[in-house]
């Protein structure tokens, strides 16, 4: 019922931002729904912990992961959403944009978190695919949005890529049905019945499935050398819409390639998508890192991080043991952390009208929370102490050590080379003398609250994993 | 008979990706993608023949209205609009191109790939074809150089995927079914439209005109 509560509420939204041309009844819905989204993914999260699962039969079904996921999506929608409605009327103030952009930025905002809410909870891989698709066309007009070429650019190469994958993603989703009679279910195939029926899936037809399914999907999650759309559309959306990007759709198209693995993996065993996720692991943290250190532009410097953490991730499930439990704490961090960094970023940007790392200079004394904020946001993600991705890098490459230490002393040697290249770009953005032009203090305290916020709930879970999330986590790491 | 119309009907499929790869026109390329579509149309209705279920003809109409009605429509009206009559050349040159064909097709349908084309092994002739057209449909889209040849790569590549499930006995329920058209319509329509705003932009549909990202 809560599921349907949600999509309600975002659907609801979408229908007053076409029917109304009330600037503050649309933002203040869109608000709404989002909030509504949080308390429903908190209340689904709950059932799950409690029960093992939570299921609106016969159309949607809640793991654990997928519970995990939505309370990412929701906990990260929400300010997100708080922090769009300013930033964009800072935008309407500079006459960057008018009313009709907002309007279509808030249907498309909202049809876009619908869209991941439901790939999460879809109990059909076929419904779970359409619903990835749709993030990808709501998202591909919000990448466009300034209506620069460099923004059509980029826009066109994520919908040409992205559709490639999940047209693959697609393919691969049909072959894993070749072990089940079609009738079954009335047609929706769930994930469930994939499950039952492994058994009787042709394991070369298992790995050939996953090998599309991991290159189809994982062209979402931005895995090199399939992640040449990522940069471009991270850095030319809007910082709000680059934030879900970075924070949160990386995830959603994760938990799809994770729940084949498990199909993958009752058919063949472990190993065959264990090396497949490590090979993709690590080549996306040496492309990401040879790139961070010369990265020029700030929010490119954060889109190819999160290739980066994605690597990271990869690596934690490809270890396999107390490698996923860390994996799965790591999309946590990196998703609150990530989110943090762009919504700063974007703060930094209203304040400076520019992206290059070169043009911006003494944030801290021209942002002097913001700043503070970002700064603390770039460490956090580079896995220094408290903040949990130190402790999340160590269990995986823990993990790692016993079974493939080669991979993880590259791995160890790659993620201090990436802490180099941050310490660099932050300090050098953040110290020193602000440029005269710029005005010193926050634009406003609305651009403050939503990535504080972010980051603070970062910094309590570094310290503290409430009960329930635990039992989630422990659930997820012993499925997956 | 059927076997033999289906075969035909497939080949026609494959034929009209080859002929995109070598097409030099838009306005040709257009019309093999509606052959094609309409020999994905005809090879739905046969599975409607075949099972008399009422369901398929639904999806055999709301085929035939989005890619062999609704898509040339939106794909003539780019040309008219943008007078785009010569399409943008390929990355690799024709005789080149034609070789990769032949080796795509040729892996198709070699021992490697048997799992894949023996799924039903009375259609084993049938999916060796649908994979080659999804290879050949992927090469169309790495290969070709102008946004709207790249478009009709995409649906040919999902029309090679549809082609491959039917003869793989992978049809999907009726609701899935129309969710996955609807998807491809809505699809369609972004993409045109993206296509539009290229061409305001770059003053050209060839992607290797566009240049903006260098960071």
């Amino acid at each position: 019922m809560e599921l349907l509560f949600i999509l309600a509420a975002f659907v609801v939204a979408v229908l007053i931002s076409l029917l109304i041309k009330h600037r503050g009844v649309i933002e203040f819905t869109a608000v709404a729904a989002t909030l509504v989204a949080l308390a429903g993914s908190i209340k689904i999260a709950l059932t799950v912990a409690a029960t093992g699962s939570y299921s609106v039969a016969p159309f949607f079904t809640v793991d654990a992961l997928g519970a995990i996921v939505m309370l990412i999506i929701a906990f990260i929608g929400f300010p997100t959403m708080i922090y769009s409605v300013q930033y964009l009327r800072q935008e309407t103030a500079k006459n960057i944009i008018g009313f009709t952009r907002v309007r279509q930025y808030f249907i498309l905002l909202n049809l876009f978190l619908a869209a991941m809410l439901l790939a999460v909870a879809a109990n059909n891989p076929i419904i779970t695919w359409i619903s990835v698709e749709a993030t990808t066309l709501s998202t591909a007009f919000l990448i466009s949005f300034y209506n620069k070429p460099s923004a059509m650019e980029a826009a066109w190469k994520y919908l040409i890529i992205n559709s490639i994958g999940l047209l693959l993603g697609f393919l691969g989703t049909l072959l894993y049905f070749t072990a089940i009679d079609p009738s079954v279910d009335n047609g929706l195939i769930s994930w469930q019945s994939l499950m039952a029926n492994a058994g009787l899936l042709n394991p070369l037809i298992a790995k050939i499935a996953f090998i599309f399914v991991l290159i189809g999907y994982g062209t979402k999650v931005g895995f090199a050398p399939m992640h040449t759309w990522l940069p471009d559309a991270h850095s030319k959306a809007p910082a709000p819409v680059s934030a879900l990007l970075s924070g949160v759709l990386l995830n959603v198209a994760l938990l799809v390639v994770l729940r084949f693995k498990v199909v993958t993996d009752a058919v063949i065993g472990q190993s065959f998508s264990q090396i497949l996720l490590i090979l993709f692991g690590v080549v996306s943290i040496l492309v990401a890192t040879l790139i961070i250190i010369t990265q020029k532009n700030y929010k490119r410097l954060l889109a190819y991080s999160s290739i980066e953490n994605m690597g990271i991730i990869a690596l934690g499930f490809g270890f396999g043991g107390w490698g996923i439990f860390a994996a799965i704490l790591h999309m946590i961090y990196h998703a609150l952390i990530k989110s943090t960094l762009f919504l700063s970023a974007g703060t930094i940007f209203l304040k400076y009208s520019s992206t290059k790392i070169f043009k911006v200079r003494g944030v801290l004394t021209a942002l002097p929370i913001s700043g503070i904020i970002f700064l603390v946001g770039f460490f956090a993600i580079t896995g220094a102490p408290p903040f949990g991705i130190f402790l999340t890098k160590i269990f995986i490459l823990t993990a790692g050590i016993n079974t493939n230490l080669v991979v993880s002393i590259v791995a160890i040697l790659l993620m201090a080379t990436v802490f180099v290249g941050f310490f660099k770009h932050a300090t050098a953005m953040t110290f020193g003398e602000k440029p005269a032009e710029i005005k010193a203090g926050e634009i406003s305290t609305w651009l403050v609250v939503p990535p504080l916020a972010l980051i603070l709930a970062a910094l309590f879970l570094s310290l503290y994993v409430p009960q329930f999330l635990l039992t989630l986590l422990n659930a997820a790491a012993a499925r997956y | 008979m059927d076997i033999l119309a289906l075969q035909l009907l497939l080949g026609i499929v494959f034929l009209t990706v080859v002929f995109l790869h070598i097409s030099k026109k838009d306005f040709g390329a257009v019309i093999a993608y509606s052959i094609q579509s309409l020999a994905m149309v005809a090879i739905l209705f046969f599975s409607f023949l075949q099972t008399h279920d009422i369901s398929l003809l639904y999806i055999v109409a709301m085929t035939l209205l989005v890619k062999v009605v609704l898509a040339p429509i939106f794909f003539v009206r780019l040309v008219k609009k943008y007078a785009l009559v010569f399409s943008v050349s390929t990355y690799l040159n024709t005789p080149l191109t034609l070789i990769i064909i032949a080796a795509l097709t040729a892996i198709a349908h070699s021992q490697k790939l048997f799992s894949l084309t023996n799924i039903v092994p009375v259609n084993h002739a049938m999916l060796a074809l649908a994979l080659s057209t999804i290879l050949l449909a992927l090469f169309l889209i790495v290969n070709r150089r102008g946004a709207l040849s790249q478009i009709i790569g995409i649906l040919s590549f999902e029309n090679g995927i549809v082609a491959f499930g039917i003869f793989a006995g992978l049809e999907q329920s009726f609701g899935l079914q129309m969710g996955i058209i609807f998807n491809i319509l809505l699809w369609l329509i972004i993409a045109t439209a993206f296509v539009s705003m290229l061409y305001k932009h770059f003053g050209s549909l060839n992607v290797t005109s566009m240049k903006q990202l260098t960071d």
